[in-house]
Parts: structure tokens; C-alpha cells; sequence
């Protein structure tokens, strides 16, 4: 047997962290757990991040871990921390991280999907639709339906070359463009849809989106 | 072989099946062999515009169905020696008494004996739609200036383009120049915009054109009417030649000025 701890408590400055070893064998892991939960020097209670480094656990082996932790009732997990995914679950975040780019137009009845930003070069003519879970650039008139940020990332955005869409969606958002909202602008040129702080979409030149979002920069370095 | 040609919309009333009646005379005038299509199974009407509706014996569910050859339901319509026929829409069967294989096979057959076939494409974007694109080489979809009627044209062009066939050109019907110089309605610019695909000619309103398909001729044989005028244009077009755009009332200049644009390519 070696000597090495297989599991240890340490304080940070975000708090307690319970930090799991990584390379010995999980049932190994699991009856130190066990033991380590239920020691006596443990007083009070105590938020606790559970650490499981570069073990890959799936979702049942995270159950399980949680599971003897939350025995203890001097500790309470807050998160569980893991160094490792999938490289399916790698791929998903690489979708939504990438802009897809469609070149056409998007006619009536038809609906455009895109997990991460979505280019559109081209038209999205009346009850047209596209979606995206991240920010939404039409490169034409969109003139149908936007939907950015779908799954509630409301810091996404619609911007167009003509923005006279009907329906703008973010996050859980929508604004129905009815004529006293795009009377404001006589020509509806180079525009951009974005959630303004009082909690409403608002619209503004696309010019302002460098100051109004200047995290959707992911450009590096200086110009 | 000849081509087959779908003339389709997705909005009733814009005047798909004028405008089958018409590109069809106008091109048996043009000595062309054509067949003409009814597809609007339950709801035929080429033939009263043709003026051949006493003379159907058979019909295009007969054909399918192996009841009679396809030579025995043709009409012929005797204006044009040998050169223009009407394969008409049965009256009492439903849509779904014809399949899309039918309609490919059917087609497929009737381009070795015509230059042109032109199928006359029901409303909608159901059975009766994918049954008159099944076997078509080309499209012409046909609106009228109505925001509604382009709508459902833009719907009808994002369904063609999934289709392996050419990009659809576009006629647009029952144009009232005083109405789109007025503003009262999107101009032949803002549709064409709109839509972005080819504009294939463009057709007066002129109750002309319902005078005489009540008589059942259609107003291509009146050739001194702008509508004639129009159609023959368009057929011309098909045939491949370069024919400017007509300017629709000379009172009116201007309106259709810019349209000329489109065609200068
Ligand atoms: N250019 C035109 N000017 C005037 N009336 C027209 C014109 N084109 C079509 N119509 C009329 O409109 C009606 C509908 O036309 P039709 O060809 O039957 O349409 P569809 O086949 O698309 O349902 C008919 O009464 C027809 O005479
Ligand atoms: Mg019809």
C-alpha cells in the first residue's frame, strides 16, 4: 500500500475543495472517500468543491461520489469540478463556439439552425427563421424571424445590413417589430438588436455594438 | 426529347392556369409541339379555358391507371394542325389517385413526343403540387403584385429550389401600372428584390384576358391586345431569345423604366 493520500482537504480562497486522486483505482477512491467523510475531526458545516481532477467519471460515478460526500453532514457539496469531458461533450462546445455561415436566401417557411453564431449572406425574407444559440449576422435584409442565444445566453445579438425583421428573440425575449418600434428608424440600415440593461430589446446602430458588446470581439492582439 | 415546364404558385386565383393556356397556344404559333398538362385533379378548368371541354373522353387518372394509352386521352385542339394537345385533370377522383412516380413516368414519356410539356400545377403545396413538379425539367411560378400571393411565391420558389431542376423565373400577373406607380402596391423592382430569382416577363390586368378565356380562346389569338403582346414575349423568352421588357402604358413611363435594368444583363 502506498502512503499517498487519495483524498485531501484543502482550503482555498473559494473555500473548502475536496481534491479526489486521480490515477489509483476507483473503488480505491471511493473507500477513502468513505472513510475521510465520516473522520471525526470534522466540525460544523462546511461548502465543500469536490475535485475529481483528471478522472473521467461519468454521470453514474459522479452520483456515487456525491452521494457518499452528502453522508457527511458536516459538509455540503456546492460544485463538482472535473479537468476532463468527453470529446463528444468537446465537440458540442466547439459547435457553439463556431460560427456556421450560410450563403442563400431564407424564404418563407423555411428555418435555419446554428448551435454557436450564425452568418447569413443573403436575405431572410417574411416568415423566414433562423435561430442560434449564439449571436445571429445577416449579411442581406432580414425581414422574417430571429432567434439568438436560444438556450438563454442573453448576451447574444441580431445584427443585419437591413434589419426589418418581424420577430426579434433573445434568450427568453421577444419583440414583435410592430411600426411605432420601426418608425424610429427611417431606414432600418445597418442595425443591431441586443438586450439593453432595462431588461428590453432594444436596437441601435451597428456601430455601437463595439461599446455595447465588446466581449463578442474574439479577435487577439492588437490592430 | 423535349423539356417539361410546371407552372406553379402556391396562392390560388394568380392565374397559373391563364397562363399554362397561354404560353401554350402562343407556342404551338411558334409551329412547337406542345402538351398541356391539368394537374388540378377534382378541379379542372385548362380545358374550358382552351375551349375543349366537350370534346374529353379520358383522362390523366385514366392514363395512370392503365384504363386507356396516354395517344387516347390527349385532346387535340384542332385550331393548331397536330401541334398543341390537353391532357386534362379527371373531374371525380381525388388528388391521391396520382403519385408523384406516375407523374414522372407519364411526363417522361410525353417528352418524346413534345418539345414542350407545360404542367398546370394546382394551389398549394400539397399532394397536387409535388405531383405536377415530379416530372419538370423547369419551373415558372407566377404571382401577381399582392403581398400575399408573394408570400406564398417565395414559399413555393425555397421548395423549388430543393428540387433537381433549374432555378424557377418568375411571371408576374394582373400588373396595374397606375396602382404601382401610385405606391398602392409592391413594384415589379421590390418583387424581383424580394424574391431574388430570374423575372420571365410580366402580364398586364386586362379583363381581355377574362373575356376571352370565357370563350375559350385565349387571349394570345387576339394579337393586337398588350396581354397577347406580353405572353409572346414570355414565349420567347422560353425560346430563348433576348426580348426587352414591354413598357405597359406609354402614359406611364418610367414605372417600368428601371425593370429594363433586369434584362440588359
Ligand atoms: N392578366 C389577367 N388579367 C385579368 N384577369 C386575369 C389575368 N390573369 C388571370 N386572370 C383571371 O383570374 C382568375 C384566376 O385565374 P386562373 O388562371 O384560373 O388562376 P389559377 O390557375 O392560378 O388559380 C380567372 O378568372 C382569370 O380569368
Ligand atoms: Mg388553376
Amino acid at each position: 500500500m502506498t502512503t499517498k493520500q487519495l483524498v485531501l482537504i484543502k482550503g482555498t480562497k473559494e473555500g473548502l475543495v475536496l481534491q479526489l486522486d486521480d490515477q489509483c483505482a476507483y473503488s480505491d477512491l471511493l473507500d477513502e472517500l468513505k472513510r475521510k467523510v465520516t473522520e471525526d475531526g470534522l466540525e460544523g458545516q462546511a461548502e465543500v468543491t469536490i475535485h475529481v481532477g483528471n478522472r473521467y467519471c461519468n454521470q453514474e460515478q459522479l452520483k456515487e461520489i456525491l452521494h457518499i460526500v452528502q453522508q457527511s453532514k458536516h459538509l455540503k457539496v456546492s460544485k463538482i469540478k472535473s479537468d476532463v469531458i468527453t470529446v463528444e461533450e468537446c465537440n458540442q462546445k466547439l459547435l457553439k463556439s463556431q460560427s456556421a455561415t450560410y450563403i442563400g436566401i431564407v424564404r418563407s417557411g423555411q428555418e435555419l439552425r446554428a448551435d454557436g453564431d450564425l452568418v447569413v449572406i443573403g436575405d431572410v425574407n417574411p416568415n423566414g427563421k433562423v435561430i442560434a444559440g449564439g449571436s445571429i449576422y445577416v449579411m442581406g435584409r432580414l425581414k422574417g424571424m430571429a432567434h439568438a442565444g436560444v438556450e438563454g445566453n442573453r448576451e447574444c445579438v441580431i445584427a443585419a445590413s437591413w434589419l426589418e425583421a418581424t420577430h426579434l428573440m433573445i434568450a427568453d425575449l421577444m419583440e414583435l417589430m410592430t411600426n411605432e418600434v420601426t418608425i424610429l428608424a427611417e431606414k432600418p440600415e445597418m442595425e443591431c438588436a441586443y438586450i439593453h440593461p432595462n431588461g428590453h430589446i432594444a436596437i441601435d446602430r451597428l456601430q455601437d455594438l463595439r461599446i455595447l458588446r465588446p466581449n463578442l470581439s474574439t479577435f487577439k492582439g492588437g490592430s | 426529347m423535349g423539356e417539361a415546364i410546371v407552372i406553379t404558385s402556391g396562392k390560388g386565383g394568380v392565374g397559373k392556369t391563364t397562363t399554362t393556356a397561354n404560353l401554350g397556344t402562343a407556342l404551338a404559333l411558334q409551329n412547337k409541339k406542345v402538351c398541356l398538362i391539368d394537374t388540378d385533379i377534382g378541379l379542372r378548368n385548362l380545358d374550358v379555358i382552351l375551349g375543349l371541354e366537350n370534346r374529353i373522353i379520358y383522362d390523366l387518372v385514366d392514363t395512370v391507371e392503365g384504363r386507356c394509352k396516354i395517344q387516347q386521352a390527349l385532346v387535340k385542339d384542332k385550331r393548331f394542325d397536330d401541334l398543341l394537345f390537353l391532357l386534362p385533370a379527371a373531374q371525380t377522383s381525388d388528388k391521391n389517385a396520382v403519385t408523384p412516380q406516375q407523374m414522372a413516368k407519364l411526363v417522361e414519356e410525353l417528352k418524346l413526343d413534345f418539345d414542350y410539356v407545360l404542367i398546370d400545377c394546382p394551389a398549394g403545396i400539397e399532394q397536387g403540387y409535388k405531383n405536377a413538379v415530379a416530372g419538370a425539367d423547369k419551373a415558372i411560378v407566377v404571382t401577381t403584385p399582392e403581398i400575399s400571393a408573394v408570400r406564398d411565391a417565395d414559399r413555393i420558389i425555397g421548395l423549388l429550389e430543393k428540387e433537381e431542376i433549374e432555378p424557377p423565373r418568375l411571371i408576374i400577373n394582373r400588373i396595374r401600372p397606375q396602382l404601382m406607380k401610385n405606391g398602392d402596391s409592391m413594384d415589379v423592382n421590390e418583387i424581383t428584390t424580394h424574391l431574388s430569382i430570374d423575372l420571365l416577363g410580366i402580364i398586364p390586368d386586362d379583363e381581355q384576358v377574362i373575356r376571352s378565356s370565357n370563350k375559350g380562346e385565349p387571349i394570345v389569338m387576339e394579337p393586337s391586345t398588350q396581354a397577347a403582346i406580353a405572353y409572346r414575349n414570355i414565349v420567347r423568352r422560353i425560346l430563348g431569345e433576348s426580348v426587352p421588357l414591354m413598357s405597359l402604358e406609354n402614359e406611364h413611363k418610367g414605372v417600368f423604366s428601371k425593370i429594363k435594368a433586369l434584362f440588359a444583363k
